[in-house]
């Protein structure tokens, strides 16, 4: 029976399973939202300081300066060199490294149980008073323009990148993480300490974390962090980022890199928000197209009956402000215009006629019976509530995917499906040898020849 | 891989793996095996794993191997599927038919439709799906809501006994393998320099191909190929499945014995892996490869997993390379040689390699950090390292070990694959144990006797 089949009774079992609150620290006029998760199955505690501002909040022609003050952060402090500071996490059996995202910097600790109070003295350190010495810097830049130049040899990363600069166009959200060569070479200690006192304040951070370590221990560590980093009256909790917009018409570019025996295609439209009242149904719509089903359209399509490409997927990115959702697939050189119009006409379809009957019940019970696993480890409760806070999400948003989709219907799907979708719009952007491929790409993406951009894979363009 | 609320990236796994779906057929190869009747009656052995952490071990008469793990921390459980062959099984002229074999698992049964696997797994609410092969080991592996394990228990002994291959699904998941290669390798400075490494420093051993296959021998390989492939190989004797989560041991036990107890035992094909040569003398190889910075990779011959000089070479690779004060963070990236040094050590059943890679900044060159490398290599043979440096050493392994049975996954995991590799997990629990007692002298002793020139090779990659 259908509907007994569509109770979303795996995510009631799950919903008994421990939760993460955010408790703000009582103690004091700031606040530190705290949230840990006492976990004692292993001797290892995970714990996460975040910024609730990532690389959106890198001022103009200064891109990458968010990660560079995050990793100037364990590069010294007023009372201990890096060199010093790498020794004493090593002893603890623990790391500490940053994660930039569009709108969070994240400081991701981990470290034996044993070790927990040293551990967290060295992170009060490191986040209230560091140096930012001018040798560091150099030495950072040198490392991160490396790293961008590395970054050119992976396909599917600078792909990926290209896109989101060539989709965002200007927006904040295109901003790479890292910069671009051009501005992390131009940055100085004042820039960056200008940043640090610009993001580091109480109502910004958040602390989140699992394992095998008393809570209120926690708590009293990050209200010694409020009261060295308070903020101003006004300080807002949230970063301001403007509403992206898609552009006028469909366009194509071309990364040009020589000898691609492959290719990387990735074509989408500007996203949703998660709190968005058509989210469900427009998620519910992308996981039958393409959204991490083997049984899904675009996998069956380009995969199971064409063998034309390893991966064909679909998904959304998400943020403070819808960002993106795409379309991803890496098919051989010689099956990539075909591919791509194949992919192309698929999307235009979902936007005119929706998904069946048949696909919409698939993926419901798939999802509402699956839904219990976005949060059935300590560490998925985590990502969850940094994802939550960052993102300005209701507390406990991810648990609600069961009961939420359980509750959606097809025609809301398919109405939903046919409002968002622009095939019109849509930004492609195909990492390929260009001299090979121009032409059939611009037939296949049905844009003039003379409106295709075609940037090599080494510029830095956008 | 199953939705995420932020972005993601592509189903691509780590290692050779994939999931595929099916297609259905006629017209070829049916694999058939015999079936036994009787089942095994025998008791779990009942043994630690870390802390708490129990793991109940039972063995079939068929000679499955059954491990469960009970925690019932949510309501989930991870089955895993872990087949003793992988390229190592190959021979020459067919390199990649363990991987491309293991994409041929997901198509139809005797009683399944082509993609019904997939649609009876995903629709259960199943996370996780896939599969990978390495060189030694194949395995499938899928985590489950805990009211499950009578499904999947069925579908997964279903397609040890009953798999359907057919030329078209067959030619089809082929040019989704090569694909996939030139996914990882064609287009891949990380993944051609990895291929060439092994190339380079095993001569005579199954360990000189890629896992993936030479696109040559892909286009040679018919279903016929791997209808015999399976024949040989994916039978009870030749596997072990790995439960931790969610269930009882005796309930898995049982219902193992329920769903693959009558299946036979098979004779696998006669093994023909070659033993490889001492290695005489420093081998290097350059590549040019469409990349801005230059590349290193250094290896060296390094004993079978199960040698009771592995957990000293554990130790050096932690003092080299784990964590940010290790050596050749130090000499390598502190000094604005690289933007990235790493050391692996590379677990495989026969000896292998232990491999040393960096990532070149700008201007520099990979002979420079080739240098500094052999220059802390010689130090390590030359000075007894401090107790200090020792045991930072140590923690850092000691962390990378809990972390690594982070969930049931990944608990699965460990089980899976020193159970085959080493014949028993406890192998890997005593290698941790053991790495904590490795003395200064015997990090010295270890060096001597691997990490001396004539077993180094080395592979530079270069501007093109």
């Amino acid at each position: 029976m259908r509907t007994q089949n569509l109770k979303p009774v795996f995510a009631g079992l799950l919903s008994t399973l421990a939760t993460l609150a955010i408790v703000a620290s009582a103690n004091s006029a700031q606040a530190v939202e705290v949230a840990f998760e006492r976990d004692t199955n292993l001797p290892v505690v995970n714990l996460n300081i975040a910024v609730k501002a990532g690389a959106v909040t890198d001022p103009q022609g200064q891109s990458g300066i968010t990660n560079f003050m995050g990793e100037m952060l364990l590069r010294g402090t007023k009372k201990h060199t890096k060199e010093q500071l790498d020794l004493a996490l090593d002893q603890m059996g623990a790391t500490l490294e940053v994660e930039t995202r569009a709108e969070a910097l994240i400081l991701r600790g981990a470290v034996l149980a044993s070790q927990v109070g040293p551990f967290l003295d060295i992170v009060n350190e490191i986040i209230t008073q560091p140096r930012f010495p001018e040798s560091e810097v150099k030495k950072l830049k040198s490392q991160i323009v490396s790293n961008l130049l590395e970054e050119l040899g992976s396909d599917q990363a600078l792909g990926g990148k290209r896109f989101t600069q060539f989709l965002f166009n200007g927006h904040p959200y295109g901003k790479p993480v890292m910069g671009n060569i051009r501005d992390v070479e131009k940055l100085t200690g004042d820039q960056i300490r200008k940043h640090y006192d610009a993001l580091i304040k109480d109502k910004l951070l958040l602390v989140v974390g699992n394992g095998d370590a008393n809570e209120g221990q926690i708590r009293s560590w990050a209200d010694q962090l409020a009261n060295v980093r308070p903020s101003a009256p006004g300080d807002r909790d949230f970063v301001e980022v403007p509403q992206p917009q898609n552009p006028e018409h469909r366009r194509l570019l071309i990364v040009d890199k020589a000898d691609r025996t492959q290719t990387q295609i990735s074509a989408g439209q500007i996203g949703m928000r998660m709190t968005d009242a058509d989210f469900f149904p427009v998620f519910l719509g992308n996981h039958a197209f393409g959204g991490g089903s083997f049984s899904a359209r675009l996998m069956v399509e380009i995969r199971v009956k064409r063998g034309w490409s390893y991966g064909a997927n679909s998904y959304f990115k998400h943020g403070l402000k819808p960002r993106s959702w795409q379309v991803h697939l890496f098919p051989a050189s010689k099956d990539t215009a075909q591919a791509l119009a194949l992919s192309l006409k698929m999307i235009e379809d979902l936007q005119k006629n929706g998904i069946t009957k048949e696909e919409f019940e698939f993926s419901k019970r798939s999802l509402v019976n699956s839904a219990g696993f976005m949060y059935n480890t300590p560490k998925k409760r985590v990502e969850n509530k940094l994802l939550e806070r960052t993102l300005n999400l209701p507390d406990g948003f991810m648990k609600t995917y069961g009961p939420e989709l359980a509750k959606v219907t097809l025609p809301q799907v398919n109405q939903a499906l046919s409002t968002y979708l622009k095939p019109e719009k849509l930004s492609i952007a195909v990492l390929a040898t260009a001299a090979d491929m121009k032409e059939p790409l611009a037939k296949a993406a049905g844009v003039p020849l003379d409106q295709v951009v075609v940037q090599p894979y080494t510029e830095e363009k956008f | 891989m199953k939705p995420s609320p932020i972005s993601q990236i592509s189903k691509v796994c780590v290692l050779v793996p994939l999931l595929a779906v099916i297609t259905a057929m006629a017209g070829s190869g049916c694999a058939t095996k015999n079936l036994k009747t009787g089942h095994d009656a025998s008791k779990a052995e009942v043994l630690p794993l870390v802390g708490t952490i129990q793991v109940h071990r039972y063995k079939l008469d068929n000679g499955l191997k059954v491990l469960v793990v009970e925690d019932h921390s949510s309501p989930t459980f991870a089955y895993q599927t872990w087949f003793r062959v992988g390229s190592r099984d190959e021979n020459v002229g067919y390199t990649g038919l363990a991987h491309l074999f293991e994409h041929m698992m997901f198509k139809g049964t005797k009683s399944l439709k082509e993609g019904e696997f997939d649609r009876i797994l995903e629709g259960a609410g199943a996370e996780g799906e896939n599969a990978f092969t390495s060189r030694d080991y194949t395995a499938y592996v899928q985590e489950m809501p805990a009211d499950k394990l009578d499904m999947i228990a069925k579908l997964e002994s279903d397609r040890m006994l009953n798999l359907v291959v057919n030329d078209d699904s067959f030619k089809t998941e082929r040019e989704v393998v090569q694909n996939e290669r030139r996914f990882r390798t064609e287009n891949s400075p990380d993944g051609l320099m990895y291929q060439e490494i092994f190339g380079l420093a095993f001569t005579k051993h199954s360990y000189h191909w890629p896992v993936i296959g030479y696109q040559e021998d892909l286009n040679r390989m018919s279903a016929a190929n791997a209808v015999d492939f399976y024949k040989g190989y994916y039978s009870p004797n030749h596997a072990t499945i790995i439960v931790v989560g969610d269930v009882k041991a005796d309930a898995v036990h049982e219902m193992v014995k329920k769903y693959y107890g009558a299946f036979s035992p098979q004779q696998p094909p006669a093994p023909s892996i070659a033993d490889e040569p001492e290695q005489k003398s420093a081998r290097r190889k350059v590549l040019k490869l469409n990349i801005q910075v230059e590349k290193l990779m250094v290896g060296y011959h390094t004993p079978a997993i199960t040698n009771a000089d592995i957990p000293a070479i554990m130790a050096l690779r932690g003092v080299l390379a784990t964590g940010k004060s290790s050596r050749l963070q130090r000499a390598l990236v502190e000094t604005g040689i690289v933007s990235s040094v790493d050391a692996y050590d590379i677990d495989d059943k026969d000896p292998s390699l232990m491999l040393i890679g960096a990532n070149l900044q700008k201007g520099k060159t990979a002979t420079q950090a080739e240098t500094i490398i052999l220059r802390e290599i010689a130090r390590l043979s030359k000075e007894l390292v401090s107790k200090g440096e020792l045991d930072r050493a140590k923690n850092g392994l000691s962390f990378q070990f809990y972390q690594g049975l982070d969930n049931n996954h990944e608990k699965a995991g460990f089980l899976g694959r020193f159970e085959t590799i080493a014949n028993s997990f406890e192998d890997g629990v005593q290698k941790m144990k053991s790495v904590q007692i490795v003395t200064p002298e015997e990090i010295q002793r270890v060096t001597r006797k691997y990490f001396e020139p004539r077993n180094r090779s080395v592979i530079v990659g270069v501007k093109k």
